[in-house]
């Protein structure tokens, strides 16, 4: 009896002990997908894998912004390998598709326009869509003005980028007024 | 008809120059067939209507800018009344009326070319960019597969319809078509774009001049009797001044970029 009476308190104990360890354990490893803190783009790059392969990979876009805001602190011309090496081990990883790591890096990096994407020619499909091209490309623009101007200190492609945004419009005022005028 | 007299003798040495530097180019790329023969053709013969009219108008010009400081120097301005002052006016309404008539003699002959001008460009435009590229297609021929950054700087800025004197406007165009050769389509693609607008827009302005100088005609002939001189005429004599020389308020070239550094330049392996 009086054994019994001791031993089932001491399994209640146990119980609530064991429970209370599994609780603190789980607790300690919940991903809070925290912004990196450091301003070394190295660093928060290696962060933000460990955060990305940690369970916070919905954050994607988040953590690209960061890590732009923290290039924009030291911007240099090896930053752009920083990114692109970036995408290709998310890719890689899984969290991107191909596609939006190409995406990705060409709205930012690249002088040539996301925006301009498409299988159809430009009398049957951009020339309907003129202005909403224009306008993405323009969106598209103030993007590249970050990654090759401000992350990236490559004057020269953001310039070229900008010049190529007036020549599309220029180039297709011109082509979708003879569309028009063909039909 | 603004900008367009002068500019169409531009074009004329524009394309002539920008064929001779695509054939050189065109070794090594494809070419996009945006200036067949005919267009050329066209716009040789608006190139010597265009001349023909700005060499008639630039001396009649000449001679209304003489007259009218003559007017101005005699304190004419105000006193109408006087017998001096209304035989001078009518000599710079007679002026005038000579402006109009060189303008309405030779108007059908730059309408014809400009509208010839224009459909065959268009007629490249819509084939050869309009139907046979997709956008990604028109973006990679704009930017060009060998064009260097070195090259866009010394690109000039286009704008067919911007206004500035003409000498400046010549060179600039110059310098595009001399860098175009080299660099390939890209800029016969936006030269052909930027001539097509300017054409459009001058054969408007063409068919909205002639319906003008009809009135304008008559009235003047109306205002001989009494010798006066019309704001009118004053602000037509200034256009046609403008068409010729060019506007003093041209915009200012955009800066070109800093230089960087090409052979430094990273190329990703996600770059399209």
């Amino acid at each position: 009896m009086t054994y019994s009476t001791i031993k089932k308190p001491l399994l209640i104990a146990a119980a609530v002990f064991a429970t209370s360890l599994f609780l603190a354990s789980c607790a300690s490893t919940t991903p809070t997908c925290d912004s990196p803190q450091t301003r070394n783009l190295n660093a928060a790059i290696d962060n933000v894998q460990a955060s990305l392969m940690n369970g916070c990979h919905t954050h994607f876009d988040r953590y690209y912004d960061d890590l732009l805001k923290i290039a924009e602190g030291e911007p240099k011309a090896e930053n752009k390998r920083e990114f692109s090496e970036f995408l290709v081990w998310s890719a890689g990883n899984g969290l991107l598709s191909q596609r939006q790591a190409e995406d990705y890096y060409n709205r930012f990096f690249n002088v040539k326009f996301m925006s301009m994407r498409g299988d159809y020619n430009n009398c049957s499909h951009t020339c309907p869509n003129k202005q909403k091209v224009l306008f993405d490309m323009e969106r598209e623009l103030s993007d590249k003005e970050r990654g090759l101007l401000k992350v990236s200190r490559d004057a020269d492609s953001y310039y070229r980028a900008d010049q190529l945004y007036q020549e599309v419009e220029l180039v297709l005022e011109a082509t979708c007024s003879a569309c028009s005028a063909g039909r | 008809m603004k900008n367009s007299v002068s500019r169409t003798t531009l074009y004329l040495n524009i394309v002539a120059l920008a064929l001779l530097l695509s054939h050189s180019a065109s070794a090594s790329s494809p070419t996009i067939n945006l200036f067949p023969t005919t267009v050329v053709e066209d716009l040789r013969q608006t190139g010597n209507v265009a001349r023909d009219m700005e060499t008639g108008l630039q001396e009649v010009i000449g001679r209304l800018d003489q007259q009218q400081e003559l007017y101005l120097e005699s304190k004419c301005d105000g006193a109408e009344n006087d017998s001096g002052c209304q035989r001078l006016a009518r000599q710079i309404g007679a002026t005038y009326l000579e402006m109009l008539t060189i303008m309405e003699e030779r108007l059908p002959d730059m309408e014809h070319t400009v509208n010839n001008t224009r459909n065959s460009l268009e007629k490249g435009l819509r084939n050869e960019l309009g139907r046979k590229m997709t956008p990604w297609k028109l973006q990679e021929t704009l930017v060009g597969t060998t064009a260097s950054k070195t090259q866009t700087q010394i690109a000039p800025t286009l704008r067919g319809r911007s206004g500035m004197r003409l000498s400046e406007r010549f060179k600039q165009y110059y310098t595009l078509v001399a860098t175009s050769g080299a660099k390939g389509d890209q800029s016969l693609a936006v030269l052909a774009s930027d001539i097509y607008l300017d054409m459009e827009e001058t054969s408007l302005l063409i068919q909205r001049t002639r319906q003008e100088i009809a009135r304008a005609t008559l009235m003047e002939q109306l205002n001989q009797s009494f010798g006066i001189i019309t704001p009118e005429m004053i602000e037509v004599v200034g256009g046609v001044k403008s068409i010729l020389f060019g506007d003093e308020e041209a915009a200012a070239l955009v800066a070109g970029p800093p230089p960087g550094s090409i052979e430094q330049a990273y190329r990703s392996p996600l770059e399209q």
